[in-house]
């Protein structure tokens, strides 16, 4: 009964990362829960060792009329097989029952933290010695071991206890020497080590409180697997001597009148759990970082009904009729698509924009616009918790809005593939590529209900590896992901999105992880498949150079809307809102020895976050040209031909000069001279004064990412 | 890989001979000698010191505990005090009891523990919140306590299954699983809810995962997302601590063993210390080091074998 205890302790050891980052101070969080535990830990200390002060009958009066009686008036929780009531022995017996586990959680910690402390700050060979001896401590038999001292030195529970602590102290170790490592890594220990702190203080002002939090949780684990064994040893008889009650003693009288008298097994299991339940509460209340993980639930879309499209959104002139399939050359339309998290804000508002078959849709913008919450929302692949709740997403015939799960989930991978931004942890880790591969080949390529074979399956998947530029393809097939580099990853992942023949694939920043002669070469591949699979493409990126060089349309996405869509040419040729201006001119590619003289060198603020989005022009605070008038709702009108922006924000001036593309990287469209930003809805027509851009200076690579 | 085996083997070699150290220091130092054991009660001083004479007792610690390995390496553990019985062949017919509850214990605890984990993690909602405080409550009561009320409400009320006793397989099958039913279920509550919460947490970890998202996207069926590819993930720490439990049934269902009247291992570990039979003694510590070794030599190859970036290495 030792170890499956040991094991629950041990299982923070086996996942440091769910342990609350180190180095935040704990911070007591008082819960109702915590409160009433610790108060009955308390009052059953006290009333342990008050017992004598109020206790109805000595701890020993024997009552021989009213043996083993059930709860009355008298005896509030019974009476023993000699008449001696159950209250009183129970509170008698509480603190030889906790203290030597106590006693054992003390010896534990006192060899455990500071063994780890000096092995973590002396390095290799300390902890190498150190950790041995701890493995081995662990690889002993605790309960025989702990038997065999009963049986050499007697029954003595405070030294059988603190034996236990120095059995305990290995996984104290183990725990602490993780934890120790990783503070004193933290910049600000580090600090105070190199301005010459000692290494005594640095242990206890900074390591030892960051550890705070688990040595809470390890604290109260390993009291109640004290309690616990404390109650194993008295229950088989190597507990206190007869006459002083101990809980497993109480317990294992109880088993010997189970036949007659079942009740008196129940008080002394009841506080018994409700002790090791208690320290375990609090434990979980104490410290910052353990709130518990909570379960996903199913998995995919969870379905709430698609609510009518705010007002305020979906104003005069928006793309299409919601209610409609659209019509004409169009593979994917989504219209007024609305994301909201539970319980949150839409993280998504109104957003529309239509791919046509065979070509490449960007949708761009900075992180936090929504653009991945977009791209996800259109097969169903949304985080938990969040879901589409307007607008309609019009895909091969259907609304995939209002698709149930099933049928959403036979068009992924045949109809819709999706590649993801960082391929290293797209692939499972535990399967070699060519599981990965085969699986889907035989569930896509087979006809009606026969499934590929396995060898023909190989075989395609060798043949997909070798379209998507994998030169040895027999080879990758028996790798598994951690073998393999980002670039070869992010193909393989390609190729498996291309195990169902899709027609649609969506992008989510495909390169940003890569370096960038990789990033390069992923580009190329799409644009092949592009070209001689019909493919049509949505890539998300931040990068208008990818944009520029792949697309042949682009939406930009600000702040969970679409402010500008249309061609690639017109967008970034003419950008007629501010935002995509700005994007523009803070974009690193513009190459260097052309005029700019209204660059931008960056875009001042940062997206807000999706709960303080403005109901006029969300752009506006970060906007130079931002007058009163963009408080006021924008309605969104068409612009760029196929495509919309909202009508207020219309740059007049002498606006963009200069050439807008230039083979694959782009080089700028700029900013010249005064430039206005017009709100339609304005009261005053009057518009504001012209405002001069700021001088430009070197850019930043990155900086609108 | 030959030299990971060759040191996870010294170091097994070296844990059981700690063990032997300890439990022979142990007994030296327990202040009573094995002369006044066998002697009897009422022995004279003479009669005790001639028996410890006749036992080594006298001779150098490290002479007593150097034949005691050399013997105990050719399989000879020495004789019991109390009723001079091989200890060897009594604890090598002890083995098969013990073994048979860890390893139905911790087969269902794993069958049980991984099914309501990973059910847990899916379903999540009342289902999650109720098997988290179900586990929570299983863990915080004592075996013992638990095997007690078992045998109250399934032996003595329902009178379903024998309360105590142990009978062999070769004697009858049937009464082999009977006699093992009760104690089997009572260490499988506790594994079990250990499981659950291991697999439990396993999972919402690997439900979270980028990989999962790939299957997703692909269509894979939710059956094999969530029992192939994220049980997989989760696979290790589960079997982490399946070894260890059925280490811990190994070396500590002496309490278990004791209540349901049970000739195992555990029983014999009672049975020597309490009645301070020393060679006995020794002997069930070195024995229970060593299925403990044997135990974790095999789990590392399990997972080592898990891990792709081991098995690949």
């Amino acid at each position: 009964m030792t170890s499956p205890l040991l094991s629950a302790a041990a299982e923070p050891a086996a996942q440091p990362g769910a342990q609350p980052a180190a180095g935040r101070r704990p911070r007591v969080r008082l819960t109702a829960g915590g409160v009433v535990s610790a108060a009955w830990l308390v009052l059953l200390l006290l009333a342990s060792l008050t017992a004598p002060l109020w206790e109805p009958y000595p701890v020993d009066d024997q009552d021989p009329a009213h043996t083993l009686a059930g709860p009355s008036a008298s005896h509030w929780l019974g009476t023993d097989e000699l008449g001696r009531d159950v209250l009183t022995r129970i509170a008698a017996g509480s603190w030889i029952s906790v203290g030597p586990a106590l006693l054992a959680v003390v010896v534990a910690f006192g060899i455990g933290i500071p063994l780890a402390l000096v092995a973590a700050e002396h390095g290799r060979w300390v902890e190498r010695g150190s950790s041995r001896f701890a493995e081995l401590l662990l690889a002993l038999p605790s309960m025989v071991i702990l038997l065999a001292f009963v049986g050499a030195v007697g029954v003595h529970p405070w030294a059988i206890m603190t034996v236990l602590g120095v059995l305990l102290s290995a996984p104290v170790y183990r725990i602490f020497l993780g934890q120790a490592q990783s503070v004193r890594t933290l910049l600000y220990v580090d600090a105070a080590r190199v301005n010459g702190v000692s290494s005594l203080r640095v242990n206890l002002r900074h390591v030892l409180p960051a550890m705070a939090t688990t040595i809470a949780v390890q604290a109260a684990q390993l009291f109640a697997i004290g309690v616990l064994i404390e109650a194993g040893l008295a229950f088989m008889g190597f507990g206190p001597s007869v006459p002083s009650p101990s809980w497993g003693g109480l317990i294992a009288d109880a088993s010997q009148n189970v036949y007659t008298d079942p009740w008196l097994m129940v008080p002394t299991g009841v506080v018994l759990a409700l002790t090791v339940i208690a320290a375990n509460v609090v434990a979980d209340g104490v410290g910052t970082g353990r709130t518990r993980e909570r379960a996903s639930g199913p998995r995919g879309r969870k379905r709430r009904p698609v609510r009518p499209a705010p007002a305020s959104a979906a104003a005069a002139g928006a793309a299409a009729d919601v209610s409609q399939a659209p019509t004409g050359d169009v593979l994917l339309d989504v219209s007024d698509l609305t994301v909201t998290a539970d319980e949150g804000p839409d993280l998504v508002t109104g957003v529309s924009f239509a791919l046509r078959p065979g070509k490449v849709l960007g949708l761009v913008g900075e992180s936090g616009c929504g653009k991945t919450m977009t791209a996800r929302a259109l097969p169903g692949l949304l985080p938990d918790g969040v879901a589409v709740t307007g607008g309609s997403v019009w895909f091969a015939g259907r609304d995939l809005a209002s698709l149930p799960e099933q049928e959403l989930r036979a068009l992924r991978g045949r109809e819709i593939a999706l590649i993801s931004q960082e391929p290293m942890v797209a692939l499972d880790p535990v399967f070699s590529i060519g599981y990965q591969l085969t699986q889907p080949i035989r569930r896509f390529r087979g006809d009606g209900r026969n499934r590929v074979g396995r060898a023909e399956a190989r075989r395609i998947a060798a043949e997909l590896l070798g379209r998507v530029g994998i030169t040895d393809p027999r080879r990758v097939l028996r790798s598994y992901p951690h073998q393999l580099s980002g670039g070869m990853a992010q193909r393989v992942c390609i190729a498996l999105a291309l195990t169902g023949s899709p027609r649609l694939l969506i992008a989510d920043e495909p390169t940003t992880a890569l370096d960038v002669t990789v990033q390069a070469e992923i580009l190329s591949l799409l644009r092949s498949l592009v070209e001689t699979r019909g493919l049509s493409v949505l890539i998300v990126s931040h990068d208008l150079g990818v944009v520029a060089d792949l697309c042949d349309d682009v939406a930009v996405m600000y702040a969970g809307q679409v402010v500008e869509s249309g061609t690639v040419a017109e967008v970034l040729g003419q950008p007629v809102h501010p935002y995509t201006a700005a994007l523009l001119a803070a974009n690193p590619h513009v190459a260097e020895g052309l005029p700019v003289p209204g660059r931008l060198p960056s875009i001042p603020g940062t997206v807000p976050a999706p709960a303080d989005w403005p109901s006029g022009c969300r752009f506006a605070g970060r906007c130079p040209l931002a007058t009163e008038a963009c408080a006021l709702p924008v309605p969104v009108t068409p612009a760029h031909g196929h495509g919309t922006v909202p009508s207020g924000t219309v740059l007049s001036g002498t606006v963009l000069s200069g050439p807008v593309l230039s083979g694959p990287v782009l080089s700028g469209p700029v900013l010249s001279g005064t430039v206005r930003c017009v709100h339609p809805l304005s009261s005053r027509q009057e518009p504001r004064p012209p405002v001069d851009l700021p001088v430009p200076r070197p850019l930043q690579p990155g900086v609108t990412s | 890989m030959l030299t990971y085996l060759a040191r996870r083997l010294a170091f097994a070699v070296a844990t059981v001979l700690a063990a032997s150290v300890v439990s022979f220091l142990l007994v030296h130092a327990s202040g009573s000698s094995p002369g006044e054991i066998t002697a009897g009660a009422g022995a004279t001083p003479a009669q005790v010191a001639a028996q410890n004479q006749r036992l080594g007792w006298n001779q150098p610690l490290v002479t007593q505990y150097l034949t005691w390995l050399g013997h105990a390496l050719r399989g000879n553990l020495g004789t019991s005090l109390i009723d001079g019985h091989d200890i060897w062949s009594d604890l090598m017919s002890r083995l098969p009891v013990t073994a048979s509850i860890a390893v139905f214990a911790t087969l269902l605890s794993g069958i049980f523990g991984a099914a309501i984990g990973v059910t847990a993690a899916v379903r999540g909602g009342a289902f999650d919140r109720v098997i988290t405080a179900g586990s929570g409550l299983a863990l915080s009561l004592p075996q013992f306590w638990i095997g007690i009320l078992l045998v109250y409400l399934i032996a003595i009320k329902g009178h379903l299954l024998p309360a105590t006793g142990y009978v062999t397989f070769s004697a009858s099958p049937g009464q082999y699983l009977q006699s093992l039913a009760l104690p089997v279920i009572t260490l499988t509550i506790t594994g079990t809810a250990i499981i659950a919460r291991t697999t439990r947490t396993g999972m919402v970890t690997a439900l979270r995962q980028e990989h999962i998202r790939t299957l997703q996207a692909l269509g894979t069926p939710p059956w094999r997302i969530r029992y192939v590819h994220a049980l997989r993930f989760a696979g290790g720490p589960v079997v982490s601590v399946l070894g260890i439990q059925f280490i811990a049934l190994f070396g500590g269902s002496v309490v278990i063993e004791q209540l349901f009247a049970l000739p195992g291992l555990g029983q014999a570990a009672s049975n020597a210390i309490g009645n301070s039979d020393f060679p006995a003694v020794q002997g069930v510590v070195v024995i229970a080091t060593v299925v403990v070794v044997i135990t974790n030599l095999v789990l590392d190859l399990v997972l080592a074998a898990l891990d792709p970036k081991v098995r690949t290495a």
